[in-house]
């Protein structure tokens, strides 16, 4: 049985590349089957609220979020605090995604294997 | 320990410890290292609030960080002062370590 | 960089893998042409295979890897067609990449 792997991201889209960083391990991680779960906190969660990438001729990471199911990556998850901080509707995050109080990110600490941060 | 939270930025000008003691569970731990041992300046509120974490949750500063900001000798009581071995023998002893990179 | 010689004449850049250097030049006799490098004729399922790789790579930006490949045209055209022994079959040795690169997308980043 191969370890679960927890990803956190939690930088905003548009500056830096930690974000891609975060979503190519997820990517990888998914061609080879490994068990994953994202998480978006903090400033992370400005991800699921596709920013114009364009005005800044960045690539598209929106787009390449979307695809995380096609890779096998189907549980995301998002902090509900983190959100309601920055006045986001998690009904408009894009993918959808499954809303987490601080105790239940406790949990999904608790129940998987490895942690990443980025 | 299940995970052992690892924490190396300002707490002053940065969001990771905040929102890492919203997550934390109650039988982690959570090391301070680099700047992240200003948290524990005497008169800070993020010393008070790790003060007032659940006791389950283990405290850990390493030692040569807290000696080069001159925190070495006013540590919280619950807080433990660790060397390098040390630090390595806590990740070994974790379930789990999560860096907040 | 090399050229790639059209049936009617007309050339197209290649990057230094042999992809097409620009996804939006991409033509059916582009595909053709690439085929052939390959000594590939393409059949119906070659070409169905070619634009979900297409509709892939507008729908998500990237070049799909082997599995989630396996899953999209499983989803859009059956698991008939969209399982590795086919696919495998007609494009042979690394289905994912040569399919990519007979419909003219940038190199997959991670081939796996």
């Amino acid at each position: 049985m191969s370890k679960s792997l927890l990803l956190v991201s939690r930088h905003a889209p548009c500056s830096g590349s930690t974000p891609r960083e975060l979503l190519d391990i997820a990517l990888a991680g998914g061609a080879f089957d490994l068990p994953i779960s994202l998480l978006f906190l903090d400033d992370g969660v400005f991800q699921l609220f596709t920013p114009n990438f364009a005005a800044l001729e960045q690539k598209n990471l929106s787009a390449n979020l979307q695809a995380l199911p096609m890779f096998g990556v189907e549980q995301l998850y998002v902090a509900e605090r983190c959100l309601r901080d920055r006045g986001l509707d998690s009904t408009k995050a894009q993918p959808a995604v499954q809303c987490l109080d601080d105790a239940a990110i406790s949990a999904l600490y608790a129940s998987h294997d490895l942690v990443i941060t980025l | 320990m299940k995970t052992l939270h690892l924490l190396s930025h300002s707490p002053f000008t940065d969001q990771r410890l905040t929102s890492c003691l919203h997550v934390i569970g109650a039988n982690d731990g959570l090391l301070l290292t680099g700047d992240a041992v200003l948290a524990l300046q005497p008169g800070s509120l993020q010393r008070k609030a790790l003060e007032l974490m659940p006791a389950g949750v283990q405290l850990f500063a390493l030692e040569e960080d807290l000696i080069a900001r001159h925190l070495q000798d006013c540590l919280p009581e619950r807080v433990n002062s660790v060397d390098y071995p040390r630090f390595v023998a806590l990740s070994l002893q974790a379930d789990k370590v999560n860096s907040w990179l | 960089m090399s050229i790639l010689l059209l049936a009617d004449g007309s050339q197209l850049a290649l990057d230094k893998d042999g992809f097409l250097a620009d996804f939006n030049q991409w033509s059916e006799p582009a595909a053709q042409a690439l085929a052939a490098l390959e000594n590939l004729t393409l059949s119906d399922a070659h070409w169905q295979v070619i634009h979900l790789q297409r509709q892939f790579y507008a729908e998500f930006q990237l070049a799909p890897a082997m599995r989630p490949l396996v899953k999209y045209i499983a989803q859009h055209a059956g698991s008939e067609l969209g399982n590795s022994l086919r696919l495998n079959q007609l494009f042979p040795g690394s289905p994912a990449k040569l399919s990519a690169r007979l419909a003219g997308l940038p190199k997959p980043n991670n081939c796996l």
